[in-house]
This record gives structure tokens, C-alpha cells and sequence, in this order.
């Protein structure tokens, strides 16, 4: 299935184009499992580019991250496009911020690759421990095969894959501009095991498993700033007047970080997972994006990401809604 | 506990209903508990939901939000973006263990003085019932 060669032409003859600034892709890291993003200028560079399950970075979040400085005097403005590589989940985060208007789609250029699920470094680490050569891995029908320095190892994909990737429905990209091989079959189905178990505890123990997940957050925003719907210029948490979220680390700022970021992400969250990955505490972020995401399911019918033509949950309405709650 | 707790209640009223609601109640003569704190916002679809977080912080055992009733909006739609964010909101709260009494919502009309005392009564004896919240406190900072 995954062509490299078809993906490395497109990605010369897109970079070649007059209209294109660069095309971002992945291409293999520095040791280990590890793969980087590639930010590829010129057609020469083509040969760095890979994509195998190694391949979890979600690089929608670069689309909105580029620094836009301002235009000198005289000058025209760089209206070039950018062309992206997406897995489905990606190209998910690309859709809902073009509903946001956060880019425009005449903006980007979007090559679709269709994918099998991508693995969780923690995981495979623990399978493969002390692991410092470099490190291919590709899919092979089910299972996933790493070229490891003593020979290959095929390891059956439920073992190594992201949890988001076993319960995904939507391995295709649903929005595509270049789709560069044929689409995969979705394997997973998502029954919201994990959200279940959780909503099922009483509140004594839902606040305890809370607090001590949030006790350890150290604040480093990595989910903020991976995050690739978090693209406000002017983040609530770096304003200091109104200060709403003190910085200072503890159990109260936790809480209220941690629902405000959960809250910012209702009805938009992709699932991705991005934000589970990069946190080097391990706190369960998703579990909580899950929630908000089964919510708007159930509720409203609503899955973000999948419609260009669709509006924003909360900056939607129906007159009809749901008000049971409400006294 | 002897004495019964006095719950710590922060009301979001909007300015166009209930809080023309609630000053009804009170040239009415109604009587209701004094255990609430009004904030008076132009509309319920400009309270943030972070203003709820922050009340917790900040010492409220309860926090109620309530505006006019849907379609009777003085800026046509304001009431039902806020139904929206505040179903969210509530789901959210009660998953990371927030009882779900701590936080409610009402449509409260200008004419309805007599609702808004029976709305009030509900709101602090469901706080009353789940007691004190100081899980969620921002300390008082001891250098």
C-alpha cells in the first residue's frame, strides 16, 4: 500500500510549483523510533521524505504555528500555499480549522495519505527497550514490521498501536487534494469504552482519579502548543490582565487549566491524540476529550472535522436543543 | 454539624430578564434565601464558562446562570449559544467529579418573581445537600 516513490514524485512536483512556499512531511529522526517533521523547500529534498507507522506527529499544528511577520513597506504579501501530508486524523484538524476560518483552503495544499494506524512510542519501547540506531517500521496487512539493528520483528498491530489508532473510523483522509494510494480499510469502531468505565465511577472516586492526575501536571503546556486546534494568537493562558488562570502549580490552577483546555476543545477535538503523546507526565487528556467528544455525538449529532460546509458546535445553534437540565 | 451550612451560591444574571426578575421578587416582598450573590451580565451568552471555574475557585459552593427563556432574548440568540456551552460545561464538570448540584441553569422571566424564589430554593438546598466545596479553592498564598 504505502508507495514512496508516488509519494516522493508528488512531493517533487509540488514543491516545483511557482504557487507553493513548502510542503511539510516526515522524514526519519535522529535515533531510535523517533520521525521528524520536514519542512521540504526544494525539490531535491524529496528523498528525505517517509512515511511509515512511526509517522504520529500530527502536522496540521504547523499551519497555523508558521510566524507571520509583518510585511515590509513596499512589499507584496507571501500568498503562496503550504502543501501538508495527512493522515486521516490530520486532515480531520485541517477540515475543522477551515471551518474556523483559521486557514483558508485555497491556502493549503492537502495530500492525503490513506493510513493503518500509527504506533505508540511508549509502547514499542517497552517491547524493544534500549533501541539508539535508527529504526524503520512499515505495515504488513495487520501487523507492523520494525527493521531492528538484530534483523526484523513483526509484532501484530493491536500490540504496538496508539490507542486513538485502534478505535479509529476514519483512517482516510476525508479532504483531499491528492490522495496518493488507495484508501485502507477502517478497522476500528469506537464504542467509548474508556469514557464509559470512567463515567461509571461515583463522584468520590471521579475526583480523586482527577486530582491526582492533575497533581502531577507540571504546566508545561506541551498540549497546548501541539495542539493543532489551539491556534488563538492571544491565549487565555498567556494573558496576565485579566488573569484568569494563575501560573503558580497547584492543585486549584490545575483543575482550572486543565477543564479550560478540555472546555476550549469541546466540539473540535479531532482525537489525534497529540496531546496525550507529548505529555511527559502521561496524564490522560484524551479521556477527557473523549468525553466532550461522546457528548457532542450523543447530544447533538455532531462530529468535528468531517464537513467543510458544516458551522462550529458552539458557535451553532438549534432552537429545539436539549434543556433538560435547565430548571 | 449543628447549625445547618450556609451554602456560598454566585448567580450569573442576565440584565434583560432574570435580573429584572430577581428586583421583582424583591419589590414583591418575596421571600427567599440570602445565600446568594448576584453578577449581573448583559446576557447569558457572555458568560464565559471559565467565569463558573473561577467562581469555585473563589469560594462558591454553587453557581447558577440564568437568563430569558429561549426565543425571548434581548439579542435574539445569545440565550441558546449559552445552552449549548452550558450543557457542555455541566458534562464536563460532573466527569471530573464536580457534583452535579453545584451547578445549575434557569430560564428566568422579568414577570416571574415567584419563579425566581423557587429556583433560588432549589439552588441552595441542592448545594446544602452535597456540603461544603473546597476541593477546588485557590489557597490563600502564605509566604
Amino acid at each position: 500500500m504505502v508507495d514512496l516513490e508516488k509519494l516522493r514524485t508528488v512531493a517533487k512536483e509540488t514543491v516545483s510549483r511557482d504557487d507553493v512556499k513548502y510542503l511539510i512531511g516526515w522524514r526519519q529522526g535522529t535515533y531510535g523510533f523517533r520521525v521528524s517533521p520536514h519542512f521540504m523547500k526544494e525539490p531535491e529534498e524529496a528523498e528525505k521524505l517517509i512515511f511509515s507507522p512511526l509517522c504520529s506527529n500530527n502536522l496540521a499544528t504547523y499551519l497555523t504555528s508558521a510566524e507571520k511577520l509583518p510585511v515590509p513597506r513596499g512589499e507584496e504579501p507571501d500568498t503562496r500555499k503550504v502543501a501538508l501530508m495527512v493522515k486521516g486524523c490530520d486532515s480531520r484538524a485541517v477540515v475543522q480549522q477551515i471551518v474556523e476560518q483559521g486557514i483558508k483552503r485555497e491556502d493549503v495544499i492537502i495530500i492525503g495519505c490513506p493510513c493503518d494506524g500509527v504506533v505508540d512510542l511508549n509502547k514499542v519501547k517497552e517491547k524493544f527497550p534500549n533501541v539508539s540506531e535508527l529504526v524503520q517500521a512499515r505495515w504488513n496487512n495487520g501487523s507492523i514490521i520494525f527493521q531492528l539493528p538484530q534483523g526484523e520483528e513483526e509484532v501484530p498491530r493491536e500490540d504496538v498501536l496508539a490507542d486513538k489508532c485502534l478505535t479509529c473510523c476514519y483512517p482516510n483522509p476525508v479532504e483531499a487534494d491528492v490522495m496518493l494510494w488507495e484508501e485502507v480499510k477502517t478497522r476500528g469502531s469506537d464504542e467509548f469504552a474508556d469514557v464509559k468505565e470512567m463515567e461509571a465511577k461515583s463522584i468520590q472516586e471521579k475526583q480523586s482519579y482527577w486530582q491526582d492526575k492533575f497533581s502531577t501536571c507540571i504546566r508545561c503546556y506541551s498540549c497546548r502548543n501541539v495542539c493543532p486546534m489551539c491556534y488563538c494568537e492571544d491565549c487565555i493562558l498567556d494573558r496576565l490582565n485579566p488573569n484568569w488562570i494563575f501560573r503558580s502549580v497547584n492543585a486549584s490552577e490545575n483543575m482550572a487549566f486543565h477543564l479550560t483546555r478540555a472546555f476550549h476543545l469541546a466540539g473540535r477535538c479531532i482525537e489525534c491524540g497529540e496531546c496525550e503523546r507529548v505529555c511527559p507526565v502521561d496524564i490522560p487528556l484524551m479521556k477527557l476529550n473523549r468525553k466532550l467528544y461522546k457528548e457532542t455525538k450523543e447530544i447533538f449529532a455532531y462530529e468535528p472535522g468531517l464537513d467543510l460546509e458544516s458551522k462550529p458546535l458552539l458557535a451553532s445553534y438549534r432552537p429545539d436543543d436539549q434543556e433538560d437540565f435547565i430548571l | 454539624m449543628s447549625e445547618q451550612f450556609k451554602p456560598n451560591i454566585v448567580a450569573f444574571l442576565c440584565n434583560w430578564c432574570s435580573y429584572a426578575g430577581a428586583d421583582l421578587a424583591g419589590t414583591s416582598r418575596i421571600q427567599y434565601p440570602a445565600n446568594i450573590h448576584v453578577i449581573r451580565v448583559m446576557c447569558t451568552g457572555r458568560i464565559n464558562p471559565l467565569f463558573v471555574v473561577n467562581a469555585f475557585q473563589q469560594g462558591a459552593d454553587g453557581v447558577l446562570v440564568s437568563g430569558c427563556h429561549p426565543g425571548d432574548c434581548h439579542y435574539m440568540e445569545g440565550n441558546f449559544f449559552a445552552r449549548r456551552r452550558f450543557t457542555m460545561m455541566r458534562k464536563l464538570l460532573e466527569y471530573v467529579g464536580v457534583e452535579p448540584e453545584r451547578f445549575h441553569m434557569s430560564w428566568v422571566s422579568a414577570s416571574e418573581g415567584a419563579k425566581w424564589k423557587d429556583v433560588v430554593e432549589e439552588v441552595v438546598e441542592s448545594a446544602q445537600k452535597v456540603g461544603p466545596f473546597d476541593q477546588f479553592r485557590r489557597n490563600k498564598i502564605n509566604w
